[in-house]
Formats: structure tokens, sequence, C-alpha cells
């Protein structure tokens, strides 16, 4: 009787561990979806290398395998962005963590016309 | 906090939720007010129209999609200046009132970009990732482009027009977006340095005060606030035409590598189609139900559109608006009487010349021309 309870126990702890990691996996999904970068040591190399000429959605936006990632941060760097190797290296697996193939599609963002896309009156 | 995505995805009951939810395109929900555009990136502007856009035959300057590879230039219209130079009799530098006063000429045209319907490629492939509405049909005005190099002289030899606008990257590694068309495109009579779309002059950000228009080809092609202009008898070595935006001669398997030697400028668009006035998933009442698309193919025009309501079994041919344009959109329309039940819907066009959309798109590496036959599924409930 209490060798059941204690396996009872065990599976309801063990239960409650994947219902709160699936939980917080479907809150940092969502955060993913909705552009956010997730913190991570490769993050500031994010806004340093990155974001000096485009916002974050170019990478946020996008569903790549890490060997698409790394001919994207190549180009990049060819195209003039300041990381070194071991920068482009921490970013690259940064992107490959979590903007991969089978992440769903950003979140629609509707936005009326920016700044000079209309002609004045 | 950091989170192994992949690993939950793969070990714990989210992920047959987030695997679900990838199946479940998001729905574009009718305009609130004037948010008629996605944003697909802030900075540099890249803004798609919204899909109920695709009902009429001209698109409305607000709600017509943004590409941009750079920030927007700032161009001070009474000193801009557009160099024509290079295999000329007579180099020119011609001012907006130097172009205001010669003939002026009015094209309906589609611009689309290259990289439409980029995100519904699988596997997937770097670059914006649009997905129904970078394209757009508008009415564009300005001077003959054979007018403009009549006035310089074309020499014999003369082959190629390079291209390019006022942009510039932030970075001075980053090429420049040089472009390039050949001679004979640039001579054509459709072919515009268009100074109003719409009947109004030119936006900043749709190429102030002067951009070209090449209808029936693709959107890179229709370089904005043009400021140099070089005739050449050969192709530039520049990289948005010698690496970027190329094609493959041959289909390759989807995801494989094409050798350089087989990839080629794009010129001409596709031939394509898209249902407005429904989106996957939407539910409708029974009834009769007026549905209305856009279709359009490069330089042909639109012979037919059909459409399909089993999953392409059958095909029903929907009625074509007038006028028929060569360039333009072309309106279809069906009054669908809808029956109780989950229906799977497709519109297929066929272009003038015979070419028809494919069931599954030309995969290639950068995601440009994507035309399939696309299949939505709608749910008719009392």
């Amino acid at each position: 009787m209490i060798r059941a309870l204690f396996a009872t126990g065990i599976l309801l702890g063990a239960a409650w561990v994947v219902a709160s990691a699936a939980a917080a996996d479907d809150k940092s999904t969502a955060a993913l979806l909705a552009g956010q970068l997730p913190d991570d040591p490769a993050r500031p190399l994010v806004q340093g290398k990155c974001l000096l000429c485009h916002s974050a959605e170019y990478v946020t936006s996008q569903r790549l395998t890490e060997g698409q990632w790394q001919k994207t941060v190549e180009k990049m760097r060819k195209f003039g962005s300041p990381a070194t190797d071991e920068e482009a290296k921490a970013m690259t697996a940064y992107f490959a963590r979590y903007w991969t193939p089978d992440l769903p599609p950003p979140r629609v963002v509707r936005a009326a016309p920016p700044k000079g896309s209309v002609p004045g009156k | 906090m950091t989170l192994d995505r992949r690993q939950f995805l793969k070990s714990s009951l989210s992920g047959a939720a987030a695997l679900a939810c990838w199946v479940k395109v998001p729905t574009l929900a009718r305009a609130k007010g004037t948010a008629d555009l996605i944003r697909r990136t802030e900075r540099p502007p890249n803004y798609e129209s919204v899909r109920s856009t695709f009902t009429a035959r001209i698109t409305p300057v607000e709600r017509f999609y943004l590409r941009n590879h750079f920030d927007l230039p700032v161009v001070d219209v009474p000193k801009w200046r557009l160099n024509v130079h290079g295999l000329l009799e007579k180099p020119l530098s011609l001012s907006l009132a130097n172009l205001q006063r010669m003939p002026q000429a009015t094209v309906e045209a589609v611009l689309q970009c290259a990289g439409n319907g980029r995100a519904l490629f699988t596997p997937h492939v770097p670059g914006v990732q649009w997905r129904y509405g970078a394209m757009g049909n508008a009415e564009w005005t300005g001077v003959r482009f054979k007018d403009v190099l009549a006035l310089g002289g074309v020499k014999q030899e003369a082959a190629f027009v390079q291209l390019q606008g006022a942009e510039r990257p932030t970075m001075s590694t980053t090429p420049p977006f040089i472009r390039a068309i050949p001679m004979a495109k640039a001579l054509h009579p459709d072919t515009l340095l268009a100074l109003k779309m719409n009947g109004k002059p030119l936006a900043p950000a749709r190429g102030q005060p002067v951009r070209l228009v090449v209808p029936g080809w693709v959107g890179d092609d229709w370089v904005r606030a043009l400021v140099d202009i070089e005739v050449r008898a050969d192709e530039p070595k520049a990289f948005y035409y010698d690496a970027a935006y190329r094609f493959p001669v041959t289909p390759g398997a989807p995801g494989a590598p094409i050798p350089a030697d087989q990839m080629k400028p794009m010129t001409k668009l596709n031939v394509k189609s898209l249902l407005g006035s429904l989106s996957d998933g939407d539910r409708l009442t029974p009834g009769v139900h007026q549905l209305a698309g856009v279709a359009f193919s490069g330089e042909a025009g639109i012979e037919r559109v059909e459409l399909s309501f089993d999953g392409g079994r059958t095909w029903t041919p929907a009625k074509l608006d007038a006028p028929a344009t060569a360039y333009g959109f072309r309106v279809f329309r069906h009054a669908w009487k809808a029956e109780p039940g989950s229906h799977e819907i497709a519109c297929r066009a066929t272009d003038s010349a015979g070419a028809t959309q494919p069931e599954t798109p030309v995969w290639n590496p950068a995601g440009y021309l994507y035309n399939a036959i696309e299949r939505l599924r709608v749910e008719v409930r009392a």
C-alpha cells in the first residue's frame, strides 16, 4: 500500500514536471512567435552585430536549419557585420536553437502604411 | 531563462500542440481602420498587403506592399538629377522638370516582389517571409524609357541598361542595389520611367521622383528613385544582379543546391491567381457567397481562371471582369452556393500563352516566383 502510494506520488510529481515544462515551453514558443529574442549570452551580440542595419524580424521570422543559419551569418559578415569567428559561431548556435524549420509562422502584425509610403495631400 | 525548445517539441505534450499549430496558417482578419498592411520587417520597411486587398483590379497606394533592401533614401527633388551615360552619343543629366516636359504614357501593370510566397516553400528558405501580399496592380504614368534613351542616342554595341537608385546600404561593405535589363526590354514602348502611381506623384517609399516600370517583369528590376543609368555592352558584375535574384534554368529537387552557372536572372512573372475574398480556415454560413480574386501573368494576360470546390477533382470557370490587360490584375468572380460541410477550395489561372499554375511550386534556393495552386479549407455551418 505504502509502495503504491509512493509510486503514485512519483507519477504525479513526474506529470507535474512534464506539465510545467510544457506550459513554460508554450510560453517560450509564444514569445518566439511574437518576435522576441530570448535571453541568451548571444543576444547582446545580435543587438550589436545585426541590428545595426536591420530590425530583429530579419532573425525572428526565419525558420532555418543550422546549415542555412551558418550560411546566412557568413553572408552578413561579408556584407559588413563586425562579428568575429567566435561571435559568428555563438550567434549561429543561438539562431539554430530557436528559429528552427519546425517553429510555427510568426504572429501576424497588422500595420498602417509607414511614413513616406503614401503621397502627401 | 532559456529553454531548449526543440527538445520539448520532441519530448513533451506541448510538442504535439505546437506541431498541430504549425498546420494552421494564421488567418488574416478584416482590415481595422487603416491597418491594411502586414509588417514583415520594420527596418528597412517591408510590408505586405492583406489578402482582402486582392478583390479589386487597382491596388490603392495605401494598401500596396513595400519592399526595401536598405533604409529609404532622402531625395532632394529640386536638386535630383538622373544621369544617363555609357554607350550613348551624348550623356544626359535630367531634372524632374525635364522629364515632366516629355510626352507621358500610362501603363497598368502588376508589381510583384520576386519573393512573394517565399514563406510557403518547403524546405524553408531565408529572406523576407512574404506569404500572399507582396504584389499589387497600379496605373503607372511617366516617360517612355526609349524616348529618354533616344535623347542620348544609343550606340550600336549597347546590349544592357544598368540601373541604380538613390538608396544606399548602412555599411559601405554591403553591396549596393544595382540591376540591369536587356536593351530590348528597355526599348519596349511600355517600359516607363514613371513619375506617378495611380495618378499621383510617387511617394518617397514608392520611388520619388522617378522609378522604372518594367511591365510583366519581376519587381527587382523596377528600380526606385533612379539616379544612375549606364548603357552597357555587357552585364554588370554586381551582387544583386550577378549572384542574387537568379532562378534555376532547370528545377532541382527541393532543398538541393543548384550550381551557379545554372542560375539565370529572372525576367517575366509567372502565371498566378489568388482568391482574395477567402482565407484558409474561414467559417461561412450556408448559402450563396460572392467569391472574388485576382489573376495575372507576366506579359501574356489571363485567358481563364477555374475554381474547384472538391479538392481539385472538378473545375468550374470563374467569370472574368473586363478589361483584359497584358500586365494587370484580372479580377475573377464566382457565386458559390455553399452547402454545409468542409470544403477544399482551389483556384487556377491559365494565361493567353497556355501557361497554367502548377500543383507544386518550383523550389529554388531563394524562394522566388512561388505560383503553386493554393488550396483553402473552409467550413460551412449554419
